[in-house]
């Protein structure tokens, strides 16, 4: 018998008789005096609380065109319009592999109409009370109640109306959201919002245009391309080969980023034949040289000498600083170094040397096509230092910040880990030196003290110095949550390992990073949105972050609209977006939390 | 046939695992040692170039750094412009702390409560602060006290509460004459009562009579307070003694203090190594030590050493004085003490006042259409208002999780358990739940604690005059950046070293409960 | 040294494991107090005694899972130190049965017992993957190939590790404790596999408490207390003419 277990069988238990709405006040609302006396107060504190907000939003002296006039300057700052096309391109790609991995990994799952109904039902009796406490007109009034009504109505009826039926799971999750795209999409082709305009007199009067006039071809675009990406994806993943379809798929992920930033949105000017008659040529023979002494330096019969050839890359690669040369050499040769010591204990035989070669060509090319575009001269001509602000600047920050600062928080946390004493002393201190002194401070010294700490010749933009600070602040905090991880593999598993005769570089990267990192994947997520929300302290060193330009930019604006002393509706509507990005993460955390079973004993 | 056990084979050293470990430790030390120095050589070459010199001179210089609020608006020298900035940090940390902690447990229970509206408000609460950046908040919070009214002379007034663009002034206590020799008797209280809740719980357990321990503190605590409140004025008979105690001080040479420092430090290097000797101990004598082991105890004395010579060169560092005289380091401990001991006895003499006296906020015309709150009350600025209410409320949504999930915490058979025992609710939730909770509680809370005092130092943003930003202001006149930042760092490492041993001493005291 | 016969297919060659005064300490515990004892070629030493008797340690540090800290040991010629080129040679030829199993649970079966033979041994993915399926057709579970260890019995978890280790081909094999975590009824199947190995010619070392398998398979059985061997034997003197009060008190208390 090959366990098919019979579930049909399984009875379910009785199911508890419906509650009225008495029941129900009384058992959540009313169940003590005490408890009623709270919840009345709770119900005012809520009740005004409605109020107070739609009287905020909806007052008619709040100036909402100030953040509606200004939308681009939110977003990007001051990206040229004409190039506008390259971050449209940038968020498409975004979106389509968005897409494509929802359906290779097949996220999203299916819910019940009782629970889509009970969300409609709330959202719909907040209209209702709304409508009922806003300070609207009439009509107005009659267009929040109705709204609120029908959705009320519908949502209750999915959830009570039904039956049985509501129970079954049958609404796919991805299906819902589509559906919202579809809405939003429809909003934004009708729903007319305040912007300001000059009228025949020259003032500057407000009048209502249709949101988003200028981007809704796009995002339209976007949207659509994105769903059917979803849809040919769901029809072809199961033709595809499931794991090289992965690995394919997060290749693209981690190129997609430093290719839409340093290619895409830069649009660099590439000296061509500089590319043709020396970096290429350098790339090709790194590449072609260096996997030939690899193949040599992995050979198992080489012993001894293997890590001798290691040695010498890496003492030449250090040397290389000290003598007049590009960059891009350098690096090629620390990285040589670094696959050198790998060889002899990564190198493999047979397939696995093979991928073993194929990385380092590849390592070779790519470094040398991201020092190329890196150093190429922008031709996004933008005033000012970056070519990105706003919420594209904040983006990249935390993206940047947390990206670069995993491998360094990795090391640091198998340092504080390790048997070696001096290591342990070296990660301890800097991490508790990082996380004993708040962000801002690192960030002054970045932008005080690290100019004239650096060689004569280097600057580095104000952008890289927040970058910087921000990598070596998280990776700290970082190194703590991976040695949380760390702690929590069974020393059995070391022991294993190391019967087995693994070295210890092979213990670390076969069997203890895989494990610690899948435990402490929510935590690392819950990281990422510090950090994001942690990139709006350069706003305080003076970079047009999307803080920046909501709370000083906008306010400061005299022409060609005057919005001088605007502070409080741009600063909400940030706060919304902020919410939005830090929310969605933190419910991903949470499934992720549930799915990977992290955190249940 | 056998293999003969030789003399033991030597081993190279390139392949000698112990060796090759400590290579690599040292190796690397000295590359990041290597790295620094350099950074460190072009940052004074340049610094050479552009003719600042570091220095600590800044310190005793007079500054023309003007603070908008804190104990002293207008410093006379740098240390005392810090002075202000860190009194300011804790002001607000401290105050931050407290209602942070009343703020965010109430939320927490609300977020476990039965109660449906309760429950929703405690997480919409929740969910809505802690996923906007603080810095956001503390904004906004300064924009919507910039919109407030202004303050015109038709508000020339005394208040109990006064809101305005100015700030928020509300009616508070002040302390007056007697209030030192008051609180001894307080503190006597506090200690005797020590010992009555004892003595009555000594009752409690033998006869089983119910004699509220807790309670009885409480009361001698106020008796003691309540006598005070008349009879300090006898207390005046001590004032000698404290200046007594001062000129003992003053007349102590200076170079006790370094090495009072000194044997404190080598003392406690030993006293560890001792210890340390002590617990790898057998009955057959010493085992064996691990390369670990060793590198503790070298390290530990090496640290002995090292903190002693600092001590002395510490205490041999001279500084100018705000007067203008030249005086060491070890000099001005003694000038310190001895100092507060004079001031403690000068406030012993008062006799006219009363301990603690109410004080009310009050608008008053400053010059020519100026319009602005006196010294009554207490007035909270803006910069503060947004700072204090940012952090406060930022820093209560995780403390409310915490708290929230150290109840959850909890296993439910304890429940049970004290509930098959015919422990009242009240009962159980105080002697069962509560304490465990608080055991899982109190770490995080510790680091929740050193979150809302580093965060104060975003006041930067809304010119409240806390560390970061009297340094930046200082930094910006002087130059002297190097030194700024490393007070800062002095400053907040000092205060995360304090905030985690007071977390790690209730720890271990919990710790000792439980076995 | 004679060579002498135990079984017909078992003959036993020279020594093969040398252990001459080993002594270790945990900080202040003394764990062996010099534990002298030779191994033979394709020998099985059942090793017993008392929990913390020091029995588990003095196998972990025949792989060097602990670093004797005085005396002598060699294993095949070459002797343990923190010669890395002597620990990387000992380890890949002695193999370790754990009583936890130690799987590593993110990875397949497979790649489980893929694993080392590839990138220790470096043998090609293909051949170490036809090894791999033989050992488990050897150890009977050839079906489980592409699960994860936490998908599997304890029984079959810990065949799977038994495989694990006969793919690096080791010389000598360690087992620790290898049945103490499991259910009595996959006790057997453990056995099985363990005796199979043993008749073929594998030098073991067996830290146990089944005295069946001691009795029916074992060539010696070393009796551990305090750190140190009190007595050793053949399992006949051992089970039916035990000298030593303390090995006497043993027995009595297990069987």
């Amino acid at each position: 018998m090959t366990g098919h277990v019979v579930t049909e069988v399984t009875e379910l238990a009785p199911e508890p008789p419906p509650k009225g709405i008495r029941v129900w006040l009384k058992e959540n609302l009313f169940s003590t005096p005490a408890s009623g006396v709270m919840s009345i107060l709770a119900l005012l504190v809520a009740l005004a609380g409605i109020r107070g907000i739609l009287g905020f939003i909806f007052d008619p002296t709040r100036r909402w065109e100030a953040v509606t006039y200004n939308m681009r300057l939110l977003m990007v700052q001051a990206y040229p319009a004409e190039q506008a096309i390259r971050i449209w391109f940038s968020v498409g790609t975004v979106a389509v592999l968005l897409a494509l991995s929802l359906a290779v990994w097949r996220v999203g799952g299916r819910t019940s109409p009782r629970q889509v109904g009970g969300t409609l039902f709330a959202v719909g009796s907040l209209a209702l009370l709304g409508g009922l406490l806003g300070p609207f007109s009439t009509t107005g009034k009659i267009g929040w109640i109705v709204v609120g009504a029908v959705l009320a109505g519908v949502g209750y009826y999915l959830r009570n109306g039904l039956g049985e039926r509501a129970k079954e799971e049958s609404i796919p999750v991805l299906g819902a959201v589509a559906v919202v795209i579809g809405l939003v999409l429809v909003v934004i082709w009708t729903i007319e919002l305040p912007f300001p305009v000059r009228d025949t007199a020259g003032e500057q009067v407000v009048s209502f245009l249709p949101i988003a006039s200028s981007t809704r071809v796009p995002w339209t675009i976007i949207a659509l391309v994105g769903v059917a990406s979803y849809l040919v994806m769901k029809f072809a993943r199961d033709l595809l080969p499931a794991v090289p379809t992965r690995r394919v798929l997060v290749g693209l992920w981690v190129l997609s980023y430093p290719v839409l930033v340093l290619v895409v949105l830069r649009d660099p000017h590439v000296p061509l034949d500089r590319v043709w008659s020396f970096y290429l040529p350098l790339a090709v023979g790194f590449a072609v040289v260096g996997a030939l002494v690899l193949n040599v330096a992995a050979n198992r019969s080489l012993g001894e000498l293997g890590r001798v050839i290691g040695a010498v890359a890496l003492i030449v690669a250090l040397a290389s600083f000290a003598f007049q040369m590009e960059y891009v050499v350098r690096f090629l040769l620390l990285a040589f170094a670094f696959f050198s010591l790998a060889a002899p204990t990564f190198g493999g035989e047979g397939a696995s040397r093979r991928i073993f070669l194929a990385m380092w060509a590849i390592s070779a090319l790519l470094i040398v096509f991201f020092y190329v575009m890196a150093t190429s001269e922008s031709t996004v001509e933008v005033p000012g230092a970056f070519m990105l602000g706003g919420l594209g600047l904040t983006l990249i920050l935390s993206i940047t910040a947390i990206v670069a600062s995993f491998p360094i928080g990795l090391l640091l946390a198998l340092a504080r880990t390790s048997k070696m004493p001096l290591f342990r002393i070296m990660a301890t201190t800097y991490i508790e030196l990082v996380r004993g002194v708040p962000l801002i401070t690192w960030l002054l010294v970045a932008f005080i003290m690290l100019p004239v700490a650096l060689p004569q010749g280097v600057s580095i933009g104000g952008v890289m110095r927040a970058i910087g600070a921000m990598t070596f602040f998280s990776a700290a905090y970082l190194a703590e949550n991976v040695r949380g991880g760390l702690q929590a593999i069974p020393k059995g598993q070391y022991e294993a390992s190391q019967a087995l005769g693994m070295t210890t570089s092979q213990m670390t990267v076969f069997i203890v990073l895989p494990q610690a990192l899948r435990a402490v994947i929510p935590a690392l997520v819950g990281q990422v949105i510090a950090i994001f929300k942690d990139t709006s302290l350069v706003t305080i060193v003076g970079l047009f972050d999307f803080l920046h330009i909501a709370r000083a930019v906008i306010p400061g604006q005299s022409q060609p609209f005057n919005f001088l002393g605007t502070f409080r509706e741009p600063l909400l509507f940030a706060a919304v977006v902020y919410w939005m990005f830090t929310f969605t993460f933190s419910r991903i955390s949470l499934r992720l939390e549930k799915k990977l079973g992290v955190g249940e004993r | 046939m056998t293999v003969e056990v030789r003399e033991h084979q030597k081993t190279p050293l390139w392949r000698n695992a112990t060796f090759l470990k400590w290579v690599a430790q040292i190796g690397v030390l000295i590359a990041l040692l290597a790295l620094f120095a350099l950074l460190g050589r072009e940052a004074l070459k340049n610094f050479n170039q552009s003719g600042i010199s570091f220095g600590w001179k800044w310190l005793s210089d007079p500054t023309g750094v003007d603070i908008r609020e804190g104990i002293d608006t207008s410093p006379d020298s740098g240390v005392r412009a810090l002075a202000v900035g860190m009194v300011n940090t804790l002001r607000v940390g401290i105050s931050g702390i407290v209602a942070a902690t009343v703020l965010g447990t109430l939320i927490g229970i609300g977020r476990l409560s039965k109660n449906w509206i309760v429950n929703k408000l405690s997480t919409i609460y929740i969910e809505s602060i802690r996923n906007v950046p603080l810095l956001l908040q503390i904004f906004f919070w300064q924009a919507m006290a910039l919109v407030l009214p202004q303050l015109t002379t038709d508000d020339v007034g005394t208040y109990w509460f006064k809101a305005s663009n100015k700030g928020f002034g509300l009616a508070w206590f002040r302390t007056d004459g007697g209030f030192w020799p008051w609180m001894l008797f307080v503190v006597a209280g506090i200690v005797v009562g020590r010992y009555v809740s004892r003595y009555r719980h000594r009752i409690q357990e033998e006869t089983g009579r119910i004699t509220y321990p807790g309670l009885s503190w409480f009361a001698t605590v106020i008796v003691f307070a309540a006598v005070g409140w008349f009879a300090w004025p006898i207390l005046r008979i001590l004032a000698p003694v404290w200046h007594g105690i001062a000129s003992f001080f003053r007349a102590l040479p200076p170079i006790v203090y370094p090495i009072v420092g000194a044997i404190a430090s080598i003392g406690f290097a030993v006293l560890w190594i001792r210890n340390f000797f002590e617990s790898r101990r057998t009955p057959a004598g010493f085992g064996k030590l691990t390369d670990d082991d060793w590198f503790r105890v070298i390290f530990a004395g090496f640290s002995g050493i090292a903190l002693a010579i600092v001590s002395f060169v510490i205490g041999g560092f001279v500084l100018t004085t705000v007067g203008g005289d030249k005086a060491t380091v070890a000099e001005l401990i003694g000038r310190g003490i001895a100092n507060v001991f004079d001031w403690f006895g000068r406030s012993f003499e008062v006799t006219s006042g009363s301990p603690i006296v109410g004080s009310r906020p009050e608008v008053i015309v400053k010059g020519a259409g100026f319009v602005n709150f006196s010294e009554g009350g207490v007035v909270m600025s803006v910069p503060f208002f947004a700072i204090w209410t940012g952090v406060t409320l930022y820093t209560a949504s995780f403390i409310a999780e915490i708290v929230r999930g150290g109840i959850l915490a909890v296993p439910k058979g304890q429940t049970e358990a004290a509930m098959a025992l015919g422990l009242r609710r009240s009962q159980y939730l105080r002697l069962v739940i509560l304490p465990q909770a608080f055991r899982i509680i109190l770490p995080p809370m510790g680091n929740q604690y050193l979150n809302l005092m580093k965060n104060t130092s975003l006041g930067i943003a809304v010119a409240f005059p806390e560390i970061v930003q009297v340094g930046t202001t200082i930094l910006n006149q002087t130059g002297q950046s190097l030194p700024v930042v490393l007070v800062w760092m002095g400053f907040f490492v000092t205060l995360s070293l304090g905030i985690s041993a007071i977390v790690n001493y209730y720890n271990r005291k919990m710790m000792i409960v439980e076995r | 040294m004679t060579m002498h016969e135990t079984t017909p297919e078992r003959v036993l060659g020279d020594d093969i494991v040398i252990a001459e005064g080993v002594k270790k300490w945990f900080g202040d515990f003394q764990a062996l107090k010099g534990v002298t004892t030779r191994v033979k070629e394709r020998e099985v030493v059942v090793i017993i005694g008392p929990s913390g008797s020091g029995k588990s340690t003095f196998i972990r540090c025949l792989n060097r899972l602990e670093a004797h800290q005085e005396g002598t040991i060699i294993i095949d010629g070459t002797e343990l130190t923190n010669d890395l080129k002597n620990i990387e040679k000992i380890r890949s030829e002695v193999g370790m049965v754990f009583q936890q199993f130690n799987l590593f649970p993110h990875l397949t079966v497979m790649d489980n017992i893929t694993l080392a033979p590839i990138w220790v041994r470096k043998t090609p993915k293909a051949e170490a993957e036809a090894t791999a399926m033989e050992l488990l057709e050897r150890v009977g579970i050839p079906e489980q190939a592409d699960k994860y260890p936490g998908q599997l019995s304890g029984g079959q978890q810990q065949r799977v590790a038994i495989a694990r280790s006969l793919a690096m081909k080791p010389r000598i094999m360690l087992f620790d404790e290898p049945t103490s975590a499991l259910d009595p009824e996959m006790i057997k199947e453990v056995l099985d596999v363990m005796k199979e190995l043993a008749a073929s010619g594998m030098t073991m070392l067996v830290v146990t408490h089944e005295m069946g398998f001691a009795r029916e398979v074992a060539d010696r059985v070393l009796f551990f207390d305090y750190g140190t061997i009190v007595e050793e034997g053949t399992p006949e003197h051992f089970f039916t003419n035990p000298q030593h009060d303390r090995t006497k008190l043993f027995l009595s208390q297990i069987l």
